[in-house]
């Protein structure tokens, strides 16, 4: 039940990221076609500002869960057995303990904004807590996922972010393309 | 508990504690996260979350960043096509003459497709699944092919649009454009190198190099070529309106997400399971990238507290070094980096603390910016974690070593080039001076 909710979770918050990608392109597809006949789109820099921060920070839990937030394997990939889990352990404590105290962060700033009733500087006065929503709750989705991997882990399963290595020539190109460079 | 340290002191235990968490492990971004807290627990009393939370927002919120998920995006869709095909048996028939023949196809592909593409795996891979059992086929030197292809898949990082140089734009805070602009000139001279030592390599070694195929007529060299067009319509159109100043960066990087998709719709590969997966997969590796770049902001912010940055600046001038001998370390520096990192992350980390320092020596940051991306496309080739090589290992069935012997060439023709974009800084600077003339 639990596992079904918080994995559909992480998944529709991935999907709204998504949403937010095809947001910017539509937006400056809007602003650049708009300027050759002369239609401006109000704030549409801002838009596609917040659209990028939402896109970022949504994603996130998704991504830790695909196992694509990159590590370092220098040492992890030589650790087996139970030298690897203590480590393991460790990492996620370190990741859970980081990203919990930034969401928390996050969501005072976000709060800050609404009590506040801080106005975006820009053509739109949209009150700033808006476009701050989707970073305050894409943080604090990662700070749930990475609990509860680190939950995972100590009832003594391996990690889920955890890819095997890869088998075909396909998976390999894959993995390679997902490091970015 | 600065005064009791000292400025060496803290920066010990901050490089100790990032080396420490990197090498255990500890996820990049969350590792900057926690080097940049020690920094301000260190050294001052402003409170942490705060400033953690409003200087990563104010650094992602940010309408320059857009440009980065529409050009993997972008990337993303074309991989999904049939563009690597039609790569191949359009360049064949031009290049048939030189000397190293078909070699050739795997640096001019690489090229164009680079310039479509801001991912050195994806040029390497989309260039190698038909070049490489093409090449074998027809009986040319493995050990060539497989180096000339792992070489020429970096062009996907210099010849814009790239990936890693947006990174570097943000976090040095530098116009997109003109680094895109200033990577294009080196990445042709990389070009050049790579295809003259594959003609001297040749000329050397005739035994090596099958015979010339039969000329077919300019009729059907045109026709096969023909394919390749949409491609290069793409290309010259986001150039065209990089340098003649039409289009922001992130303009373009949506014309060329609105020119992949009609790419891959025209060629048939575009269904609603690839449109999806490729979307998917942009967000994932946007979201990586982010998270990696929220670190840097914050531990940039965090490191200005404690005055390591200044001290290191001041600490370069009062060597004097020459510009030479400075650009001499750092390029042994992140040949080592390299070999231990990968290269978002070695972007990063420079940022943080090596750009005060190069600025205060008077290099040009939008130059920098070129030095280090092919510092970076060194690293795609090094074992053991350069990721051409880990492509092309698995491509071709060869052992790790087989493929990084190689790829060594090839490693010293990317040191050459930085010694010669050093001498001659006007070779990166010339377009983004000609475009925006200061």
């Amino acid at each position: 039940m639990i596992r079904t909710f918080l994995d559909g979770l992480y998944l529709l918050a991935g999907y709204l990221a998504g949403g937010f990608l095809i947001a910017i392109f539509l937006l400056m597809m809007a602003l650049s076609l708009g300027r050759e006949v002369g239609l401006n789109v109000p704030a549409g820099d801002d838009f596609a500002a917040w659209s990028m921060a939402a896109l970022a920070f949504l994603g996130l839990a998704y991504t830790f869960r695909s196992g694509e937030i990159i590590r370092v394997g220098l040492v992890l990939d030589h650790l087996h057995g139970a030298v690897r889990r203590v480590v393991e352990i460790l990492c996620l404590l370190l990741g859970a303990g980081t990203i919990a105290f930034f969401a928390w962060h996050a969501v005072a700033m976000t709060y800050d904004s609404f009590r506040f009733n801080d106005m975006a500087q820009g053509v739109l006065a949209v009150p700033l807590w808006i476009p701050q929503l989707g970073y305050a709750v894409g943080l604090t989705i990662l700070a749930i996922a990475f609990v509860d991997e680190l939950v995972h882990v100590l009832r003594g399963y391996p990690p889920r972010y955890e890819k095997p290595p890869p088998k075909t020539p396909e998976e390999v190109i894959e993995r390679a393309i997902e490091s970015g460079v | 508990m600065v005064a009791e340290l000292g400025l060496v002191g803290v920066a010990a235990i901050l490089l100790g504690l990032l080396l420490g968490l990197l090498a255990f492990g500890v996820w990049i971004g969350v590792a900057l996260i926690l080097v940049g807290c020690a920094a301000m627990l260190l050294v001052t009393d402003v409170p942490l979350g705060p400033v953690m939370a409003t200087t990563v927002w104010a650094s992602s919120a940010s309408w320059t960043l857009t440009a980065l998920p529409l050009f993997i995006w972008m990337g993303e869709i074309l991989f999904r096509t049939r563009l690597s095909e039609q790569m191949f048996l359009g360049l064949a028939p031009w290049l048939n003459w030189l000397p190293g023949r078909l070699m050739h196809v795997n640096v001019v592909g690489c090229g164009i497709f680079a310039a479509v593409s801001g991912s050195s795996a994806a040029t390497c891979a989309t260039i190698g699944k038909i070049a490489l059992p093409e090449l074998k086929k027809r009986g040319y030197d493995d050990s060539m092919s497989l180096g000339s292809l792992a070489g020429s898949g970096t062009l996907g990082l210099l010849i814009p649009p790239s990936i890693p140089m947006v990174v570097y734009a943000v976090a040095a805070n530098v116009s997109v454009i003109q680094v895109f602009l200033a990577g294009f000139l080196p990445g042709l001279l990389v070009m050049g190198l790579y295809s003259g030592y594959i003609i001297v390599w040749s000329l050397l070694n005739p035994a090596k190099t099958p015979p010339r195929e039969p000329t077919t007529s300019l009729a059907h060299k045109l026709r096969q070529s023909a394919r390749l067009l949409p491609c290069l319509l793409l290309i010259v159109g986001i150039f065209a309106a990089l340098i003649l100043g039409l289009a922001t960066a992130t303009e373009c990087a949506a014309w060329g997400v609105t020119g992949a998709l009609l790419l891959a719709w025209g060629s048939g590969t575009l269904t609603r399971d690839t449109f999806v997966q490729s979307l998917l997969s942009a967000t994932r590796l946007t979201g990586m990238i982010m998270l990696i770049l929220a670190g840097a902001a914050f531990t940039t912010a965090a490191m200005a507290f404690t005055g390591i940055p200044a001290a290191l600046a001041t600490w370069v001038e009062a060597q004097q070094l020459s510009p030479y001998v400075l650009i001499a370390a750092l390029t042994v520096m992140y040949i080592i980096l390299g070999c231990l990192i990968d290269g978002i992350s070695m972007i990063v980390l420079t940022t943080v603390v090596v750009l005060p320092m190069v600025k205060q020596a008077g290099f040009d940051l939008i130059w920098f910016g070129v030095y280090l991306i092919i510092l970076v496309e060194m690293a795609q080739i090094t074992p053991p974690v350069g990721f051409n090589l880990f492509v092309l290992q698995n491509m071709s069935g060869r052992d790790s070593f087989t493929v990084a012997r190689a790829a060594m060439p090839f490693f010293f023709l990317l040191v050459v080039a930085v010694a010669i974009i050093t001498i001659f800084p006007q070779i990166a600077l010339t377009l983004p001076r000609l475009a925006f003339p200061e």
